[in-house]
């Protein structure tokens, strides 16, 4: 049965209903026991599964995130907390070293199977040093794998596959869709990783997006039909494997495309997918492919200037009609 | 408030120095002394120790030449000198035990009970390799034998080293709902007490009170800089460790009369009460940092001083003045070991390189994009999902 | 056999070395672990040290000579070995003190080849003027397609390039530009033109332009005619390839008919749908068929179970599975919409869900939910005319029912020969888990329901 409830909620059920299923399962991250999550998220968790499952660390992401790729190295199935991804590059060694490279390292013989998560993204005038989006950063690895749920429904069912998944998984989540409402089923269910989702149907300009910047293609789509331009939205759902296969299909039909990425735009995820989009689709292209991104600035705090460096409705729409002819 | 007392023993000859240890109020040491109850075993596992030891340094020995002849490429390190570290150590675990390590790390896997042959076939590059040849020299992996690398960064392994150990108590503790029974052996060099990760996964491991005992090799050399130059407080690392509330110990690493011992009452105590402790072995690496090192950082008298003690010199004395070997039976190891690593290289030089699709294979578990594993990689294909 | 030491490689980038200093000559002792000589390599000079206990017989490189690694630079005799055992080493040539020079040398003279760019063409070009225009990948295949010299047209994108739009304007099917297009328009484009796009060039005379470039002989133009082409596999064909492949090759299908008088159920249907008429309710045959499939579950629950492996499951719920059919310019394919827990649904929900998740099915997709845990699964081809045919089993399923046309035959009923509608059911079957007779006695229970549907209704 589907019920309206928040994506916090909705990541608190995918890891408390795989922890019932399975005692493998930990989790282990900064304030995630006694304070009940630093957003909420593992909220109520600590009484249920008590103090050896649930488990407060110091302040120190090198460590625990180190900690949990060598449970996971004995069979363990560790859900890392990191209360923001922005804290996970003073575990760069361990989480793209040691979590992504094992299996190849030891020819085969050490599974990580490993959950990585936490906010990523501008929170609200955070300023720079906690307002990474580390998707382009990290999706450069090879051996790790990266999910980013755009709503509570992705959130329980793309966590639950990342739980299961036998790779180690980063799960990109964003502080600002965390009270975010919808329908979530009561029982388990997994979105398989490397599938994206058509949001909305169009014939004119194809949108790419992750994360919470869908929800701007969806505003911005809105404001485009009204001009007559039919926009197919869709979610990658995942960044690392990319369904590519989704987007060439899309693209195919409206020969156009935009990609939306809230990271910065040199060598990132919107210059990856604009790269495999002229690669395979050279030949239905009208215009080249356009990309919306964070500007090339440290993340400011200032509201209005961190809302202006931000991927948002307007700056979507300038570059479909760009990419339109209708400039 | 700590207290830091100094103990020391009386026992033993030979020993370098004095064994230390420190402890803190919180969690007196139980085994000060232990060292003292801790009695040799039986003349068949001091032949084994000598065996085992002399294997290493023979593997050694052809991995360099291997090396030079081009065999083996990417850099080596090797364990001559530290031998009676590994092999002294790893004789106090248990079975299902798990040991770590960073990239000097032939000594502990062939301790472990690695076969020479594919831990040869690795040097190599080839696919008998205990990596399939993709890990090399720094990343020896032998999960059957609970040998979990092999790390290549400096440091890095600590963390990691307390995750074995959270695992191995999670496992005991939380799923069969039993007692402690495993201990973690990660061992680092005296170069990574300076690594932040040693520090934050010290202090996790007693916060947590993880059994871990975490062994730094202190072989004086941070790479080519003398410990005195890099490290702080050189002279007396065990206040590091108190610092962090854990058991410290100074142990001999370069007579396995003295090291077994220590670490098996040190050992058997973490099992029972589990904790993270900390030892600092003392030891000397008679090569360079790795093979490409000419040593200029410091003089052959030193050298020459130090090889003097060489570990496996010293249990062969102490083999023969206690009767257990004659000259010639030690003689007919040392041949017997050498022919075995002559066959050990043969092998390995015969063994084939990985093929190409090997490449492919294990970078994900479920393999797929250009990770697929066939022949001809996707991207060579008119494929999306490959990478052009 | 004399041992041979060869110049060691003693860095990880080291070629050539050179013997400073020997440390012994010939017919000393040597024993493992001495060092034999100095040798200076590219980064330092180093050690070379014995891994051998022996004598010197040979020492062929003299100081100060570079040689490569892996040269003989000493040869020693084990114990017990005499002199002659060893081979007269050859002396080692030495390195060549620039590897390039001689090559380079010879290579010089004379030839001075033409200056080349970084793409190796010529680096000035001379292109054509009539070739110098700008024009979108997608309008340059569609002028291709459509026989179209682009280069007669005014492009309307940034510099004069040709777009998309110009190409459909000037096959005069197309859209307008898109300024064109008002703000709001209700009425779009009978035909997107994405969708033109994958079908057969139409047999279009366009307005402008063509007559430029006249079609060659032999390239005749036929309205419909076919081309060849390769089109990469969607998603969803692989996946059907994929899984009806192993259901085919893994599953030991056979297969049992049977001919239904329809004539109940098919006025059973006429007198309901006159009563929902202006309800927005129609119930189809599929939809009686579902249901009466699924209440013929309770007398025969093997047909509800799947193969385990080491077991067989029955399933408590019963939840029928009705193929549905995409449109073309969907992609085409098929998926299995799951209609669940019909044995305790009123056929009006049955009907109502149905053709929602077909609707859904063509125009957004199912999600995952919506097509699992079938427990039996219905395809039904009567729509076509189909008289019977059979279908491949739909995994975990046990069996498959494949529906004909209800068609007009005589018939004779009551002994008397008249006109009846009958159909063709014919199930395909799993026989690890389904035998013939109990697939045969399904389909006698089948028969109960769909020859007195009344039954259906409760």
């Amino acid at each position: 049965m589907s019920r309206t409830i928040e994506f916090r909620d909705a990541l608190r059920e995918a890891m408390s209903g795989e922890m019932r299923d399975d005692a493998r399962i930990f989790l282990i991250g900064e304030e995630v026991a006694e304070y009940d999550g630093a957003y909420k998220v593992s909220r109520g968790m600590l009484e249920e599964f008590g103090p050896r499952r649930i488990i407060d660390t110091p302040i120190s992401e090198t460590g625990f995130a180190g900690l949990g790729i060598g449970a996971a190295m004995m069979g363990l199935r560790p859900i890392v907390e990191f209360m923001s991804w922005s804290f996970s590059l003073v575990a760069a060694d361990q989480i793209l070293n040691n979590a992504p490279k094992m299996l190849y390292m030891s020819g085969g013989q050490l599974r990580v199977p490993i959950v990585f998560r936490g906010n990523d993204g501008a929170g609200g005038q955070l300023g720079s040093t906690h307002s990474w989006c580390v998707e382009s950063l990290y999706a450069n690895v090879p051996g790790l794998k990266i999910v980013i749920p755009s709503d509570p429904y992705d959130a329980k069912g793309l966590l639950t596959a990342a739980i299961r998944d036998p790779d180690p998984v980063f799960c990109l989540e964003s502080e600002r869709m965390l009270s975010m409402t919808g329908g979530v089923p009561e029982e388990a269910y997994s979105i398989p990783i490397g599938q994206a989702v058509v949001r909305r149907e169009g014939t004119d300009c194809t949108v790419v997006s992750f994360g919470r910047p869908v929800h701007f293609c969806m505003e911005a789509a809105e404001e485009l039909a009204k001009e007559g331009i039919d926009c197919e939205v869709i979610d990658g759902r995942s960044i690392k494997p990319l369904d590519i296969d989704t987007i060439t299909a899309s693209v195919r039909k409206t020969n156009c495309c935009v990609v939306v990425d809230q990271s910065w735009s040199f060598a990132s995820i919107g210059s990856e997918v604009a790269a495999q989009v002229h690669r395979y689709c050279f030949d239905d292209l009208d215009n080249h492919v356009h990309r919306v991104h964070s500007d090339d600035v440290p993340a400011p705090y200032a509201h209005d200037l961190e809302a202006e460096m931000l991927p948002n409705a307007r700056k979507i729409c300038e570059a479909v009609r760009s990419a339109t002819y209708n400039a | 408030m700590l207290h830091i007392d100094f103990h020391h023993s009386a026992k033993k000859t030979r020993m370098l120095t004095d064994p230390t240890t420190v402890t803190s109020s919180s969690t007196p040491s139980t085994q000060a002394h232990a060292s003292e109850q801790v009695p040799l075993p039986g003349p068949d596992v001091l032949k084994k120790w000598l065996y085992d030891m002399k294997l290493i340094r023979e593997f050694e020995v052809r991995a360099m030449q291997a090396y030079q002849n081009k065999l083996a490429g990417g850099f080596l390190h090797v364990y001559n000198g530290q031998e009676a570290v590994a092999v002294g150590t790893i004789a106090a675990l248990q079975k299902g035990d798990p040991v770590i390590t960073a990239y000097r790390d032939h000594g502990h896997a062939l301790a472990r009970g690695m076969d020479p042959k594919v831990g040869m076939a690795e040097l190599f590059g080839r696919i008998d390799g205990c990596a399939k040849g993709k890990g090399g020299s720094m990343h020896f992996f032998d999960v059957p034998n609970h040998m979990y690398g092999g790390h290549g960064i400096v440091g890095a392994q600590t963390p990691v080293g307390a995750g074995l150990a959270f695992a191995t108590m999670y496992e005991d503790e939380v799923i069969n709902k039993g007692k402690n029974s495993h201990v973690t052996l990660c061992f680092l060099g005296d170069g990574a007490l300076n690594q932040g990760a040693f520090h934050e996964a010290a202090n996790l491991a007693k916060v947590m009170n993880l059994p871990v005992i975490y062994i730094v090799e202190n072989n004086r050399y941070a790479m080519g800089t003398a410990i005195e130059r890099c490290t702080s407080a050189a002279d007396s690392l065990l206040h590091k460790a108190v610092a962090y509330g854990m058991d410290a110990v100074k142990i001999n690493g370069m007579d396995i009369t003295e090291t077994y011992p220590a670490m098996k009452s040190l050992v058997d105590d973490i099992r029972a009460n589990p904790r993270p402790a900390f030892v600092d072995m003392d030891c000397y690496r008679f090569k360079g940092h790795s093979v490409s090192d000419p040593r200029k950082y410091r003089t052959s008298e030193e050298e020459l001083e130090n090889e003097a003690n060489c570990p496996i010199e010293n249990l062969s004395k102490f083999l023969l003045s206690s009767g257990v070997m004659e000259e010639a039976d030690i003689k007919a190891m040392t041949k017997e070991i050498r022919t075995e690593i002559r066959a050990v290289v043969k092998w390995a030089e015969e063994s084939p390189p990985p093929g190409i699709e090997e490449l492919y294979h294990d970078v994900y578990v479920e393999e797929w994009g250009p990770y697929t594993g066939t022949s001809l990689p996707n991207f060579m294909k008119d494929k999306p999902g490959g990478q052009a | 056999m004399p041992i041979d030491i060869t110049m060691p490689r003693l860095s990880d980038t080291m070629e050539k070395g050179t013997i400073i200093k020997w440390h012994v000559a010939e017919g000393d002792e040597v024993s493992s672990g001495d060092v034999l000589a100095d040798v200076e390599t590219d980064k330092a000079t180093m050690e070379m040290q014995s891994f051998d206990d022996g004598t010197v017989h040979s020492l062929p490189v003299g100081e100060g000579q570079p040689v490569e690694v892996g040269t003989v630079v000493a040869v020693l005799l084990e114990e017990d070995e005499s002199p002659e055992d060893a081979t007269p080493s050859k002396p080692a040539e030495p390195a060549p003190a620039d590897a390039a020079t001689p090559a380079a040398k010879a290579a010089s003279p004379g030839t001075t080849p033409e200056p080349v760019s970084a793409d190796g063409s010529p680096s000035s070009s001379a292109r054509s003027s009539t070739g110098q225009f700008r024009i979108s990948p997608v309008a340059r295949r569609l002028a291709d397609d459509h026989g179209i010299d682009p280069t007669s047209l005014v492009g309307s994108g940034p510099s004069g390039r040709i777009v998309k739009r110009d190409i459909l304007a000037a096959i005069g099917t197309g859209e307008e530009t898109r300024s064109a297009v008002p703000p709001s328009a209700g009425t779009a484009p009978p035909a997107p033109a994405a969708q033109q796009i994958s079908q057969p060039p139409a047999p279009v005379v366009p307005a402008v332009s063509v007559s430029a470039t006249p079609v060659s002989s032999g390239q005749i133009t036929i309205p419909g005619a076919l081309q060849s082409h390769r089109e990469p596999l969607t998603g969803m064909r692989q996946t059907i390839a994929q899984r009806l492949v192993e259901s085919k090759q893994s599953i030991p299908h056979y297969q049992v008919s049977m001919t239904l008088d329809v004539d109940p159920l098919l006025s059973l249907r006429k007198s309901l749908n006159s009563q929902l008429a202006g309800t927005g309710s129609k119930i189809s045959v599929n939809d009686l068929i579902v249901r009466a499939c699924g209440l013929a579950m309770y007398a025969n629950p093997l047909m509800n179970a799947s193969w385990a492996g080491d077991a067989i499951e029955y399933h408590g719920d019963v939840n029928i599975g009705v193929a549905i059919s995409l449109p073309q310019e969907k992609g085409g394919g098929l998926v299995v919409a799951t209609i669940r827990n019909v044995d305790r649904k009123s056929i009006r929900i049955i009907s109502a869900e149905t053709r929602a998740l077909s609707e859904k099915a063509r125009s957004r997709g199912l999600t995952i939910d919506e097509m699992s845990e079938s427990t039996f699964t219905i395809s039904n081809l009567g729509m076509y005319g189909i008289t019977d045919f059979t279908a491949i089993i739909n995994p975990p399923n046990s069996a498959i029912l494949a529906v004909g046309a209800a068609l007009e035959k005589p018939v004779v009923r009551n002994g008397e020969l008249t006109v009846g509608r009958e159909m063709t059911v014919t199930l395909s079957n799993d026989h690890r888990v389904v035998d013939g007779a109990t697939a045969a006695q399904y389909l006698v229970s089948l028969r109960e329901f769909i020859e007195n549907p009344a039954q259906i209704l409760v």
